[in-house]
């Protein structure tokens, strides 16, 4: 475990850039009530839990259309 | 001069026969109305003058220059709006026809200039939201706007008040009457309402053929056929009335509805008077006693069946 | 050209506001600091979870680990991503009948896929690159300066590999209908490509070689000279999606 304490500093900007995606898709989820599939409940844990993946897959295919 | 014509184009769609030898011109700063039933291959030909659909036959001409399909070069003199356009949602109006004006080649002066002064005249001036958003009919004034942006010869509007309410509808005739001295406007419905309301000439297809074409005010007066509407205070009397009024050799196509009765008849002063007389032999009393207008229903009725 | 210019520009607005480029760079950037940090930890990983008395012996991890995880990464999910991320980008305006529009504007359709082509890789080769670089901190980093040899070949051939998948999606998003059936002909195609690789003689000539010798070519098992054949043919195989691909998109109906 220490050595994972250790190497902190280059764990936290993957974490953030994680981070980063998963609360932009959050939101976009939010704001926005059409999905190509799914619903919101769905697209809100895929996003939060999924890392990086969850984020993609909405973007890319869950997103409805504007 | 014409700005748009037309020569025994045919389209079909596989065996279904759309156009069938579609000839008609239309002449410069004329607002001609494209009529026809739903289905009757309006969005087919407006899509061909486009060059966004190949022809089975014939020859489109705008401005003079040959159609191609595919690549055509003729677009450049054309304001097209779509029966339903679709914009890209995260642009606001402002950059949309920014984009549409970097395209056509406008300097930028000249799209600041413009966007300004179309998005006042259709409404959407101070709108920077963006476009997905938006309800069908801003979408179909910035689709005006857009269609406009370039100083079409030709503005091409594709059923541009079928999806809209009264009010929307209203707006954009208004938006259209506005612009009928800057361009020709080729204006496919099938709302006759709107056709009278702001259409010079006319043209009515019909099984892939032009049926009837011309100016509006001439086909309404070949067309024309009067027809009297009397109504009567006295219900009871008025089968009576039909019967009397059959038997004068001018009249025509007597239907009772309620306490009124519609007739066609030639001459309306000969004839009328020998009515007025028959009225007042019998004793009847009148409530209304009208001369119909003919209207564009009745012609399109006819020349369609 | 000025057509080419004005919508060239869109793309890329649209590509910041429909968060691809957020979704590239972030995957890409992440692949780059998780690949060396993931071999330098790997081997603590697993002594964690050795059952006692079982002794997981392993060789220190050097650098040549951290690019076997970059690009085991980039060529698995990296490829991926970028094909859900750019397999839309011609279909879904042909479905959604933006580009009526803009056409009867006086583009020309040649114009408007090259545009695309263009925005498309250059967000690409900007994913590719900055995941390379940061790679290349990380492992200088947590692994001392290291030997680069041939690894500039190694991600020329990979990124290359990237801009040929995105023409044949663009190819096969033109020769279909619908919003997914361009997906599924570009990974149709990529599986008969990656079966191809079995057979010993196509390898030398298989565009898929481009993302399975990188770290050969960093070992020194293959030489410079044995990927000319397959950098030429994905180069020609590139042009030639394109080009029908355009063919095929001057003559669809809209």
């Amino acid at each position: 475990m220490k050595e994972i304490i250790a190497y902190l500093p280059f764990l936290i900007p993957i974490v953030a850039v994680e981070l980063i995606l998963a609360v932009t898709a959050l939101v976009h989820v939010l704001r926005h009530e059409n999905y190509r599939f799914g619903n919101r409940v769905i697209w809100i844990i895929l996003v939060l839990f999924v890392s990086i993946i969850g984020p993609i897959l909405y973007f890319t295919v869950g997103r409805g259309d504007e | 001069m014409d700005i748009l014509k037309l020569g025994h184009v045919c389209k079909s769609f596989g065996n279904l026969s759309v156009i069938d030898d579609l000839n008609f011109t239309v002449a410069e700063h004329s607002v001609f109305g494209f009529i026809g039933r739903n289905g009757a291959g309006k969005t087919t030909t407006m899509k061909m003058i486009l060059g966004f659909l190949p022809l089975c036959g014939g020859e489109i001409y705008v401005c003079g220059e040959k159609v191609v399909y595919g690549n055509t070069k003729t677009n450049r003199h054309i304001g097209y709006l779509p029966d339903i356009p679709e914009f890209y949602g995260y642009m606001s109006p402002k950059e949309y026809l920014k984009l549409c004006g970097q395209i056509t080649g406008l300097k930028p002066v000249q799209i600041q200039k413009k966007t300004k002064e179309l998005l006042s005249i259709v409404g959407l001036d101070g709108v920077n939201r963006r476009i997905k958003g938006f309800s069908r009919g801003m979408k179909q004034r910035l689709g005006i706007a857009q269609a406009l942006l370039n100083e079409p010869k030709l503005l091409i509007c594709d059923e541009p008040t079928s999806a809209l309410d009264p009010a929307g509808r209203k707006e954009i005739l208004d938006i259209l009457s506005l612009v009928r001295d800057k361009t020709t406007i080729v204006f496919s419905t099938h709302v006759l309402s709107d056709v009278e309301r702001i259409c010079d000439t006319i043209g009515i297809l019909n099984k892939g053929k032009l049926v009837l074409q011309g100016e509006l005010s001439e086909i309404k007066s070949t067309y024309r056929q009067d027809s009297v509407r009397i109504e009567l205070t006295d219900k009871e009397k008025i089968l009576t009335l039909k019967e009397k009024i059959q038997r004068i050799p001018s009249v025509s196509g007597a239907e009772i509805y309620d306490k009124s009765m519609t007739f066609n008849l030639s001459g309306v002063k000969e004839t009328g008077a020998k009515i007025l007389q028959l009225l007042a032999d019998e004793g009847m009393t009148v409530s209304k006693y009208e001369v119909l207008e003919p209207s564009l229903e009745n012609v399109f009725l006819e020349v369609v069946k | 050209m000025r057509g080419y210019i004005a919508f060239t520009r869109k793309e890329f607005t649209e590509q910041i506001r429909t968060y691809k480029t957020l979704i590239m760079l972030a995957v890409f950037v992440v692949f780059g600091m998780m690949s060396p940090l993931l071999a330098k930890l790997m081997p603590e990983f697993l002594s964690s979870m050795a059952i006692e008395g079982v002794k997981i012996t392993m060789a220190d991890p050097t650098y040549l680990d951290a690019y076997t995880q970059f690009f085991k990464n980039i060529t698995q999910m990296g490829i991926i991503v970028t094909l859900l991320v750019f397999s839309g980008c011609v279909s879904s305006e042909v479905t959604k009948g933006t580009l009526i529009n803009i056409l009867s504007k006086g583009i020309s359709r040649s114009a408007v896929i090259i545009s695309k082509y263009t925005a498309s890789v250059t967000l690409w080769t900007l994913s590719f690159a900055a995941a390379a670089a940061v790679n290349y901190g990380y492992t200088a980093y947590l692994f001392g300066s290291h030997s680069t040899h041939n690894l500039l070949l190694s991600c020329l051939c990979l990124w290359l590999f990237g801009a040929f998948v995105i023409s044949v999606t663009f190819f096969a998003s033109t020769l279909t209908k619908g919003n997914y059936g361009g997906l599924l002909v570009t990974a149709a195609i990529l599986g008969v490509l990656l079966m191809l690789n079995m057979m010993p003689e196509s390898v030398r000539y298989n565009p898929v070689s481009l993302a399975a010798n990188n770290m050969a070519l960093l070992n020194n098992t293959v030489s410079t000279a044995d990927m000319m054949a397959a950098l030429g043919v994905t180069l020609v195989s590139t042009v030639l999606c394109l080009t029908v691909a355009l063919c095929i998109f001057r003559k669809k109906i809209l």
